[in-house]
């Protein structure tokens, strides 16, 4: 029907053969998926290429887009590799304890950013690459969640 | 009891036909959430005005928009609104109510409110100010329970300290026995509670448990309890009036928990047999006799493996999972609590009652039960909730609720009757397969799972079965996933325009409640330095 591709955690997923959706509720995202003999009833809720679809109750977000927009992203990301700016984000909530560096700081790959305990322990967030420190937006003592952008590396 | 609703005939005897006339005229309900929204049900049915209160946060919230009239009582955190008891009875005074129910949580077994609306003219539905505050010393409760001749845990009954040295009392503590649990004196609800396997270890956890006490319950008293384990969590609820009278409804099971928490309870238990229930019923009315109390009340028990069971705490207030036992006695706790609090007597048919069919009731919460059950925060978009034979759903919200950080993520209560507990399970599966919220993530893998398993089928379980048996969940199979990217697809296909579906930029991970509470306290406490 298209050239629409999903991504679920970051790996490609094959979309389920034969089924088809149709809404019963579209305002609230309530709809029916079947095919033909067997269905079920899910939420869908998102616009361009977020998505999340809660199935027996669990959200499972889904990237959804087209073979164009996946190059393009691909290239994206490959530039950022290459000294583009690179976002920092924290990879799991918890709370952050110490921060080793301020705006303005060059760093050297790998070199300890900010230390985040979770479940008790302490995990080092270090830099992806070298580069310069800037937009820290976190201090110590404030709690994260996962996604929670801490800081940039120029 | 001899009728039920299902028996097609008169269901409703004479006395259960609700007072004569309204018991108040006009009735306070200083709470929030689905409990409001459940009192003042029973205001309506019992022709008593309702009045609600409710924070910044709750401008928009189903309780407030449900009474007849609502009184602003303050900003969003709780300490400032529904926990300031100035400002609830202010907003009695203003509205002219007679009567003011607690609820749970929040100030209904503060002592010090209780003194304050008596004090105020009104009425506390709820016990005596003294009855408060002598069962909010668990080390008191423990020594007179026990001087009653009921079973308590195995424990001290003084509270730990270290002597001028710091040095743990070692005869006693061994006395107690390992493992064991360190708790607070104060309170419950696993704050200040910790897990210690041998004497070496006691030391060393005092002080973070003290602390955690003392911020907790304003009392950082700790003492040395052996832990039963496995147990199950048995609780009797209880009725009485100012007369003397006194229901015992028979028992809850409360074992499915996470964090020393309920999530589903069901009653009558699985493990109770009838010899065993015979001792459960005459423990909890030696317990009751060591208070006066005229309101409901529960009595909370530890169960072996062995069938023993050992008291744990005495609850003089309404619980959340007060409908499961309202479904299979028949018997309207609320509005009991709010007739014998006027004066009245408990009926015949209250004090007759026993428990027909089985009832269970699911918990459903903004938490995500494959993290920790964290609780979430977010805004509720869809919200389908199951309807049909022998469902009731106890519901705090409603489409396009947002979810303040501030206060408790339980979302509704989801409670079925049957005629026995296989049935009530099918009746469950059924109505969770019916539910559908939208938003934000919540326990429903949870409870779906649950029904499904094994041991809860058979009714063989304990407290450690989250722990135990679910852990962090099963992993998200092919199945569903290729299902999801389908719908995903498919979905953005369909959309016109682009148009976004389900009021969303859909964030694929909503933020942490707990995350988010911390993160705003940390930016106040900067901004107040």
């Amino acid at each position: 029907m298209s050239d629409l591709e999903a991504t679920i955690d970051g790996d490609p997923v094959e979309p389920a053969d034969g089924w088809t959706l149709a809404w019963l509720d579209e305002a609230a995202g309530i709809a029916r998926l079947s095919d033909g003999s067997r269905s079920e009833i899910c939420l869908v809720e998102g616009s361009g290429s977020a998505w999340v679809v809660t199935l027996g109750g669990r959200r499972i977000p889904v990237s959804v887009r087209s073979w164009r927009e996946r190059v393009l992203a691909e290239a994206e990301s490959a530039a950022r590799q290459h000294g583009g700016p690179v976002e920092v984000r924290a990879t799991l909530p918890g709370l952050v304890v110490a921060v080793a560096v301020q705006d303005g700081d060059e760093v050297a790959e790998g070199a300890t950013l900010l230390t985040i305990e979770a479940m008790k322990m302490q995990n080092e967030v270090r830099s992806p690459r070298a580069g310069r420190v800037s937009g820290l937006s976190v201090v110590a003592g404030l709690a994260v969640a996962t996604g929670t952008p801490l800081l940039r590396i120029e | 009891m001899a009728t039920s609703p299902s028996d097609g005939g008169p269901s409703l005897r004479k006395d259960e036909a609700g007072p004569a006339r309204p018991p108040f005229r006009r009735l306070l309900i200083a709470n929030r959430g689905e409990i409001a929204v459940r009192i003042i049900r029973a205001c309506r049915e019992l022709g008593i005005e309702p009045v609600a209160v409710y924070s910044e946060a709750d401008a928009g919230a189903l309780h407030t928009g449900m009474a007849d009239r609502a009184e602003l009582i303050g900003p969003a955190a709780a300490a400032d609104s529904y926990l300031s008891i100035d400002a609830v009875i202010e907003a009695a005074r203003r509205s002219g109510a007679e009567a003011i129910h607690p609820g749970y949580g929040f100030l209904s077994e503060n002592a010090s409110f209780a003194h304050a609306v008596e004090e105020a003219g009104l009425v506390f539905i709820g016990p005596p100010p003294e009855t408060l505050a002598s069962l909010g010393d668990k080390l008191a409760a423990r020594r007179s329970v026990a001087a009653a001749g009921v079973p308590t845990v195995p424990g001290m009954l003084v509270p730990l300290v270290a002597d001028a040295n710091g040095a743990m009392p070692s005869l006693e503590l061994t006395a107690v026995g390992f493992p064991a649990l360190v708790k607070a004196a104060a309170g419950g609800g696993g704050r200040g509670m910790r897990r210690v396997d041998r004497l070496e270890e006691v030391g060393p956890v005092l002080e973070s448990a003290s602390r955690e006490a003392l911020a907790a319950f304003g009392d950082g008293t700790l003492y040395l309890e052996r832990l039963i384990a496995p147990a199950r969590h048995v609780e009797v609820q209880l009725l009485g009036d100012r007369h003397g009278n006194l229901a015992v409804l028979g028992e809850r099971e409360c074992s499915v928990q996470r964090r020393h928490q309920k999530l589903v309870e069901e009653a009558p238990s699985p493990a109770v047999t009838p010899p065993i229930r015979e001792l459960l019923v005459e423990s909890a009315r030696r317990v009751a006799g060591t208070v006066s109390f005229h309101n409901a009340a529960t009595v909370e028990f530890l169960l072996d493996a062995d069938g023993n069971h050992y008291f744990l705490e005495m609850n003089t207030r309404l619980q959340v999972e007060h409908g499961v036992t309202e479904l299979v006695t028949g018997v309207d706790l609320v509005a009991w609590q709010i007739r014998v609090a006027a004066g009245e007597r408990l009926s015949d048919a209250v004090l007759g009652a026993t428990a027909r069919g089985h009832a269970i009731e699911a918990r459903i919460y903004a938490e995500d039960p494959h993290h920790g059950f964290a609780p979430m925060a977010g805004s509720v978009t869809a919200w389908r909730m199951p309807a049909g034979a022998g469902v009731r759903v106890d519901a705090g919200i409603g489409a396009g609720t947002a979810l303040p950080v501030e206060y408790d993520p339980l979302l509704a209560k989801l409670l079925v009757h049957a005629h026995d507990r296989p049935a009530a399970i099918a009746r469950l599966r059924r109505a969770l397969d019916e539910t559908l919220v939208g938003g934000v993530q919540t326990n429903l893998p949870f409870l779906r799972w649950l029904v499904d398993e094994p041991g809860f089928g058979a009714g063989s379980y304990d407290t450690g079965i989250i722990e135990e048996r679910w852990g962090r969940g099963p992993e998200l199979s092919a199945g569903p996933r290729a299902m999801a990217a389908r719908a995903a697809i498919e979905a953005r296909a369909l959309a016109r325009d682009g148009r976004p579906i389900a009021g969303g930029s859909a964030s694929p991970r909503a933020e942490n409640a707990w995350a988010a509470q911390a993160r705003r306290e940390a930016v106040s406490r900067r901004r107040s330095r």
